[in-house]
């Protein structure tokens, strides 16, 4: 190692596009990754916004039928794909996991940046079905055979997109298991790791055993509509119900790898935001695994209207209020971490507030429908819309945004305007619950999903929720507009090491950090990660 | 400070032992005498029928461990590795169950 | 700002970490076990589902070959090992030779399968052909899966090999020697792990009659 380099950060370190596109560094592949989500997020929710006005009024207002299928799902293709599966991962996970486990890298750097080019051809290959071919796939994101032989849209390519981007998310994955297990700094034992990397760990996990799943069940869908033999096909025998086992088989636990970073999230900056150790440390980690093994077992709740039989109906179902348990604990301890703390209400603890908060909607409407008898009344309906919204969007979402305004200062060395961070955030919160609550109340009402048109008497929770989408795109592009103005604001103070007064490894470094992460050896405090009473003295200088 | 030495700074191979000729060609015998009995068991027992094809599992499972523990180096790695091995077959075979019992009770 | 001139981490993501590299190809097994394994699952229900069907369609392929080609991936399996122990003795030469023994072994299956696949197309069984479309129920899927998974296996059989060519490149160019063997070790993991899908693929697909 070149040690003249030391304290030059990492953003000074080379210049050019090629030293960003082609670096090696985990923190610039970490941002190349933020800013590549940023802009397929933009066009997700862009594309939600068009259903939205469609479906201000009843009736057809400018979208034929086919154009709003294919847009519900590039929405759903890019927004899970895309955006929600990498977010925390690769954008957080890349930049700070190294630095929190006080090394300098991760394990396998050149299949770091590997996978952020797999992940750019994905998603080219994704966004290429707009401009050629018979245009996007109308069969929502899960690809349910047997539509999605036999429609005539692009649906090979958006299902080969969705293969090679799980190549990306296999390789993140594989990357952080090993760096976790073989590069901890001296000292650090798996039981004194912070919490963010307890839930990468677990959440790698899912994205190893996982993912081939569903790369092969999407090959088959290839092969199927390339050889045109209907393997999931009843009249040669196959079962297009298999299809569905194998895509949740996959896609549940996958809801874990979009749920799970997010925990870690919060595990993060509750701590920081109340300066004191967090509640139940083991009970926190451990349940992430927890999470993660019994995650596999509760595919089939997706499927309790669509002919499974009764027994498996019954174990699904137990299953699914089983996994809620851990989940359960880990909300206990956030408001527990609270409890006495000396609370320091900064944009992002706010932004986790909203987390808890959304994240209880989402999770108790989840029992909601993993209760069999609820669940056939609901199933379809705007309610799981609703549902999953909360939990992606309101969860994990929010948790993304709050942490970019957490490590905001760590990556970039500066700060953002923290009142209009407030604003933001208020307009954000009430926009995404005038979003999405009235959706829950269509759907309880019966209005089905997957639809451009509705009856009459839905007008009222679909208008309010038209309303509500304007209202968070508002608060979206002011976040992002304040967050942008505090990058190019000239002759402003720079932050220290330590601006929040975190205790983890990352604030004892610079900000922003050398190329090398750490320009001397770190120090852990005494009795765990977030032992406040042993905090290491920072030092400036 | 002194803690940094002792760990793993620019690791090679921690030394496993050398695993000898004779132990891979005993290996590879015991394959092929599997190979043998599960061939031997299909052709010349087809009125064993479904008894055959839960044995012929069965000792595909043998060689496949066999194979793992001897050629792959299970025995001589660290037990992380055994049991990461483990983990991933239960859930496979926990996939398999539930599966099959959605479909055995159409 | 002191400028430790000497400072650097000592459990950085660029030393040599042998260990690091064999868990990551354990990891990589492991997905590829499970890309396998949910076309054993979609095999599983099939037969299921099938019983007669596959039973019947299994008795087309030829029990002969499929054996012939399980005992050479076992051998190759075996050459595999044996040349890792040889470079850990540091005898190189052998240790090419053994690895030429496997990449001949993996020739060879090709060959094989080269015949056991022109015979089926030759009576029209792959998928498109005309036997194949009007074939009953069940026995389509049989062959749709046979030419899936062997197929693939056959793919997983070709990048293994090119794998042991570049394991032979390199022990030559010096690259590889008894200190640092690592991409040894690695190209023979990924060559058992060929070996072990082929165990569960043969009696599954040759043996059920």
């Amino acid at each position: 190692m070149t040690s003249t380099a030391l304290n030059v950060n990492f953003f000074q370190a080379k210049k050019g596009l090629f030293s960003w596109i082609f670096s090696v560094d985990h923190k610039r592949i970490g941002l190349l990754y933020l800013y590549s989500l940023l802009t397929f997020f933009l066009v997700g929710v862009t594309l939600g916004v068009l259903m939205r006005l469609e479906l201000l009024n009843p009736g057809k207002d400018f979208l034929e039928a086919k154009t709003y299928n294919q847009i519900f799902t590039l929405h759903g293709v890019i927004m899970i794909f895309l955006f929600i599966i990498p977010s925390i991962p690769a954008v957080f996970g890349n930049f700070f996991l190294p630095i929190m486990l006080g090394t300098d890298d991760v394990s396998f750097p050149r299949l770091n940046l590997l996978s952020w080019w797999i992940y750019i051809i994905g998603a080219i290959m994704a966004l290429s079905t707009l401009i050629w071919g018979d245009g996007p796939a109308d069969t929502g994101w899960t690809f349910y055979a047997p539509y999605s032989v036999k429609t005539g849209t692009n649906v090979t390519m958006s299902v080969l997109a969705a293969f090679v981007l799980g190549f990306s998310s296999i390789l993140t994955g594989l990357n952080f298991i090993v760096t976790i297990h073989r590069l901890r700094t001296p000292g650090m034992t798996f039981m004194k790791m912070p919490l963010f990397a307890w839930a990468l760990y677990a959440t790698s996990w899912i994205q190893l055993l996982a993912t081939p799943i569903i790369g092969i069940t999407l090959l088959m869908i290839v092969a199927e509509r390339f050889f045109g033999i209907g393997l999931f096909d009843p009249s040669i025998g196959g079962d297009p119900i298999l299809y569905q086992h194998l895509f949740w088989i996959y896609s549940h636990p996958a809801v874990y790898i979009m749920a799970l970073p997010a925990f870690g999230i919060v595990s993060e900056i509750l701590p920081t935001f109340t300066q004191r150790t967090i509640f139940g440390y083991k009970a926190i980690a451990f349940s992430s695994l927890a999470i993660a093994f019994v995650g596999y077992f509760v595919w089939g709740h997706h499927m309790f209207t669509a002919g499974m039989s009764g027994p498996a109906r019954i174990i699904f179902s137990v299953m699914t209020f089983l996994v809620a348990i851990p989940t359960a604990i880990k909300v206990f301890n956030w408001v527990a971490t609270l409890y006495k703390g000396s609370i320091d209400l900064q944009p992002p603890l706010l932004y986790m507030l909203g987390f808890i908060f959304q994240f209880m909607v989402g999770g108790l409407s989840g029992l909601v429908l993993g209760a069999l008898a609820t669940d056939i009344y609901l199933h379809d309906t705007y309610f799981v819309v609703g549902h999953f919204h909360y939990v992606m969007f309101g969860g994990t979402g929010f948790a993304f945004f709050g942490a970019l305004h957490y490590w905001y200062p760590k990556i970039w060395g500066k700060m953002y305007n923290i009142k209009i961070a407030n604003i933001a955030f208020a307009i954000f919160f009430v926009g995404f619950n005038m979003l999405y609550f009235p959706m829950m109340i269509a759907g309880l009402m019966g209005m089905p999903r997957r639809y451009y048109d509705y009856l009459p008497e839905f007008h009222l929770p679909n208008m309010i929720s038209t309303f509500g989408s304007w209202v968070l795109v508002t608060g979206l592009l002011l976040m992002l507009g304040n967050l942008i103005a505090g990058l190019r604001k000239k002759n402003q103070p720079k932050v220290g090491r330590d601006p929040w007064g975190g205790i983890t490894l990352e604030w004892q470094t610079l900000s922003p950090p050398p190329v090398q992460n750490f320009d001397r050896m770190p120090v852990l405090p005494k009795d765990g990660p977030y032992d406040y009473e042993h905090k290491p003295v920072i030092k400036e200088d | 400070m002194n803690t940094i030495k002792q760990n793993h700074n620019d690791q090679g191979h921690e030394e496993h032992p050398i695993v000898s000729y004779r132990e891979h060609l005993s290996t590879l015998v015991a394959l092929l005498l599997l190979t043998v009995m599960t061939v031997a068991i299909s052709v010349f027992g087809s009125n064993l029928r479904t008894l055959s094809v839960a044995t012929a599992l069965l000792i595909a499972s043998v060689k496949a461990l066999v194979v793992a523990y001897y050629f792959m180096h299970l025995k001589y790695d660290k037990k992380l590795y055994t049991w990461l091995l483990l983990i991933v077959g239960v859930l496979f075979v926990s996939f398999l169950i539930l599966t099959s019992i959605e479909f055995l009770n159409r | 700002m002191e400028h430790s001139s000497g400072f650097s981490l000592p459990n950085s993501g660029h030393n040599r970490d042998a260990e690091a590299s064999k868990m990551g190809m354990w990891l990589f097994l492991f997905t590829e076990l499970l890309l396998f394994g949910g076309l054993f699952v979609v095999y599983m229900v099939y037969r299921l589902l099938n019983h007669e069907a596959f039973l019947l369609s299994s008795f087309e392929l030829n029990v002969t070959m499929g054996t012939f080609n399980t005992v050479v991936l076992l051998v190759s399996s075996m050459t595999v090992a044996m040349s890792i122990t040889a470079i850990q003795k540091g005898n190189a030469a052998l240790s090419i030779r053994l690895l030429f023994v496997t990449l001949g072994a993996a020739v060879v299956f090709m060959v094989v399968k080269y015949f056991e696949w022109s015979a089926k197309i030759h009576h029209g069984l792959f998928p498109g052909q005309l036997v194949f479309d009007n074939l009953p129920k069940g026995e389509g899927l049989f062959f749709f899966l046979y030419f899936f998974m062997t197929g693939l296996h056959a793919l997983h059989i070709i990048i293994g090999a090119v794998l042991i060519a570049v394991v032979i490149y390199r022990t030559r160019k010096g690259l590889i020697t008894a200190e640092k063997y690592t991409l040894t070790e690695n190209a023979g993991l990924y060559w058992h792990l060929v070996d072990l899908i082929w165990i569960y693929l043969f009696p599954l697909f040759y043996l059920i009659h």
